[in-house]
């Protein structure tokens, strides 16, 4: 089990977890949910982005600290996080959960602002090494909290990673590109990385932890700072754009304005084949296509007033 | 408190530690709590009633003691205010439906419940009295102290051990702890049965309409015939908007027949009697689990040094046709042993003989009263001719009694009897033997 406890004087790591109901019923109409608080728990990202800071503060013998934004709903959760040695924090937020609407106004700039705040305070003047986070919340996530988080603290990020490993006093991530391969990232502290629910498995806490942290209180920080939500939200309604008014066509039967509709009288450039060549003058000649049409006539007066 | 060190290891330490959040576990748990002892409730699921089965009715009485009005809050599904008993062959079905309004209403008679949501509430009702639950734990086995008593168990957690002056098995009907302890002997499939349902959404007016209820009212038909050759019986409860079908078979004999359980529901479903409440349903989940019904006369020693056992895993099912209960038994008996624990923890005498004022509680009461009173209700109820003969020979002579012959004459009631025995191959001589054992068993 991590002994990052709170008596270790390291660098912070701070998890940012929200817990979710994976049942959660979801009214089709109204789009109002339904959660039970009873069946709450960590999904598999935020699980994963814990056992990340577990790893990566063993590595730097730094503590944990977990952060999450809700209502006492949430301690539960804490309790078993903290029985891993753990840290916890509660951030007061009562996300408009009950209607999608409300949820939706409740943007996560907001939250990373309140989420922000409590993570300075918490760790104090040096502000945290590391702060990581599930790729997207489980229960309607945008994803776009660990960006936001990252500018809020001024942070590197380094979002979607499949793995990463404290190397020294940076950090080496791992992320998914097209085809099956993957890139490798050299990360600076301190930064905000998102986590896929890959690679890792969160460790189970031992027996004492679990009973001692059964009945601890979860420390609930001040509250979040006043700042209304980015977002406004009028009524839920399907997207239905206006339709776009365009002249009739004109002529003086219904046969000339079918055709003008068609657009077969019309002249066009017909299609060029040029080759074979090879690629400087395929590259010439998309150039001189692109200046025929216009495309490069403003940077080729830049290029000559630059000479 | 003696040496915290068990097999050379340092544990946790706590007044008693119960096995299994079920319904026993959770109310022997919340007696403890009530006395005052430190209590730790294990749960191998994520959360009490991730891992039961059940398509019962629960019968409320005996929740009384735990939460006065509890059907305020319990997660209820339908109150049962019809009870049907269904005999059926093949073609026939004989029901005696009995209704009564009075169990719609406070303080109720018996609900329909998903166990993930009942055994859930009742567990919280053991955390909120003072036991500390901890899920996703499974006991391992048993630990002993330096004189070999039990002193606690092992689980699957890193540091895993926990120390407690009293251990108190609820884990179920293939209970390990209690095998450990040598209190059960090793599984007999005579005393088990294969309990297997189906759940089945139909919407809620749908439900309402072709069962002949309105509003929270539910419907339990518990039917005996439906399992071919294999001894057994059916059942089918109304919950929300699902529908529980499904049946309980010998497990020696479900064995011998080579026969699937679905075959089974599926034959009880398309039948007559029973396809047309069904139609249009869809299933939505599956499940099988083993019931305890060997009944008092198979139950295993309920204590021993430090131990004590309760719920299925002491075999406190009771199957005994007219009455087939199994969550009350295991409050029930989960209450006595939690307050003959704490009795014995303020004594400071764990041994077998301290303990033994479990025993005398459930005898007391309506676990072991009612147990020993039908001890002989399994092995009549689940007997070849009760299960495969006397179905056909009730529903024969049910059917004469209503065909209109006319113009013959009607012919007599030993008449018909007589056909219908000689149809089913039952021997008069056997009737009535078997109705004297009836008499007996259910005075």
């Amino acid at each position: 089990m991590s002994k990052a406890g709170s008596g270790s004087a390291g660098p912070v790591i701070v998890v940012c977890l929200r817990p979710a109901d994976p049942a959660a019923r979801v009214d089709p109409v109204s789009g109002h949910v339904d959660r039970d608080p009873g069946m709450l728990g960590l999904p598999p990202a935020e699980a994963a982005a814990l056992e990340y800071g577990l790893r990566v503060a063993e590595a730097w013998s730094g503590r944990v600290l977990a952060v999450t934004a809700g209502d006492a709903s949430a301690d539960e959760v804490l309790r078993q996080v903290a029985a891993l040695g753990v840290e916890v924090l509660r951030v007061p937020w009562h996300a408009a959960d009950e209607e999608y609407v409300a949820d939706l106004a409740a943007d996560e700039r907001a939250l990373a602002a309140a989420l922000a705040a409590a993570i300075r305070k918490a760790t104090g003047p040096d502000g945290p090494a590391l702060v990581l986070t599930g790729d997207r919340s489980a229960d309607r996530g945008t994803g776009a909290l660990p960006a936001y988080l990252a500018h809020e603290l001024g942070a590197a990020q380094a979002l979607g990673l499949v793995g990463l490993e404290a190397t020294g006093d940076h950090l080496v991530a791992e992320r998914r590109l097209d085809g099956g391969r993957r890139e490798r990232l050299r990360v600076p502290r301190p930064a905000v990385c998102s986590v896929e629910a890959a690679g890792v498995r969160l460790r189970r806490a031992g027996l004492p932890g679990l009973l001692a942290a059964a009945s601890a209180q979860v420390p609930v920080a001040a509250a979040a700072p006043a700042g209304g939500p980015q977002v406004t939200v009028g009524r839920a309604r399907p997207f239905r754009p206006r339709a776009r008014v365009v002249p009739p066509p004109a002529g003086a039967s219904a046969r000339e304005r079918l055709l003008r509709l068609t657009g077969v009288l019309d002249t066009h450039e017909p299609p060029t084949v040029i080759g074979p060549v090879d690629a400087a003058e395929a590259a010439d000649a998309l150039l001189d296509f692109l200046r025929r049409t216009g495309h490069l006539e403003a940077q080729d007066a830049a290029d000559a007033a630059a000479r | 408190m003696a040496d915290p060190r068990v097999n050379g290891r340092a544990a946790a330490e706590v007044d008693a530690v119960v096995v299994g959040a079920g319904p026993a576990g959770s109310a022997a748990a919340w007696a403890l709590a009530r006395a005052g002892k430190s209590v730790v409730l294990l749960e191998r699921g994520p959360f009490p009633g991730s891992k039961n089965l059940y398509g019962g009715v629960v019968y409320g009485r005996i929740l009384d003691e735990i939460v006065p009005r509890w059907w305020e809050e319990v997660p209820v599904q339908r109150w049962v205010v019809r009870r049907s008993t269904m005999v059926m062959t093949a073609t026939q079905a004989l029901t005696v439906d009995f209704r009564t309004q009075a169990w719609g209403r406070p303080p109720y008679n018996g609900m329909t419940v998903y166990r993930a949501d009942f055994d859930r509430w009742l567990a919280g009702k053991a955390v909120e009295a003072g036991a500390t639950l901890v899920t996703s734990t499974v006991a391992t086995g048993l630990l002993r102290d330096e004189a070999g008593r039990i002193a606690g168990v092992r689980t699957d957690r890193p540091d895993g051990d926990l120390r407690a002056r009293i251990v108190i098995a609820c884990d179920g009907v293939n209970s390990f702890l209690a095998k450990e302890a040598r209190l059960l002997p090793r599984t007999n499939p005579e005393h088990l049965t294969l309990g297997v349902k189906e759940v089945l959404a139909l919407p809620r007016e749908v439900i309402d309409e072709r069962f002949g209820l309105r509003g929270d009212e539910g419907l339990d038909i518990e039917i005996l015939g439906c399992t071919g050759d294999i001894p057994g019986g059916g059942f089918l409860y109304t919950n929300g908007d699902t529908v529980s079908v499904g049946v309980v078979l010998s497990l020696a004999h479900l064995g011998k027949a080579g026969k699937r359980p679905e075959e089974v529901i599926a034959g009880l479903k398309a039948h007559p009697a029973i396809a047309p409440y069904l139609r249009g349903a869809t299933l939505k989940e599956y499940g099988a689990h083993l019931i305890p019904e060997g009944g008092y006369n198979h139950m295993p020693a309920l204590y021993t040094d430090g131990m004590l056992v309760a719920g299925d895993a002491a075999g406190m099912c009771l199957a005994a046709g007219i009455w087939l209960e199994g969550v009350n038994f295991a409050i029930g008996s989960g209450l006595a042993a939690g307050r003959a624990a704490a009795k014995a923890l303020d004594a400071g005498d764990l041994s077998a003989s301290g303990l033994s004022v479990y025993q005398r509680e459930l005898e007391k009461g309506f676990v072991l009263a009612n147990h020993e009173r039908l001890r002989g209700a399994p092995d009549l109820v689940l007997s070849e001719r009760v299960q495969r003969r006397y179905p056909g020979l009730v529903a024969d002579l049910v059917e004469g009694m209503f065909t209109v012959t006319d113009p013959k004459p009607k012919p007599g009631l030993l008449a018909l009897l007589r056909r219908a025995a000689r149809r089913n191959d039952v021997k008069l001589r056997h009737l009535l033997a078997d109705g004297l054992r009836g008499g007996r068993v259910f005075r």
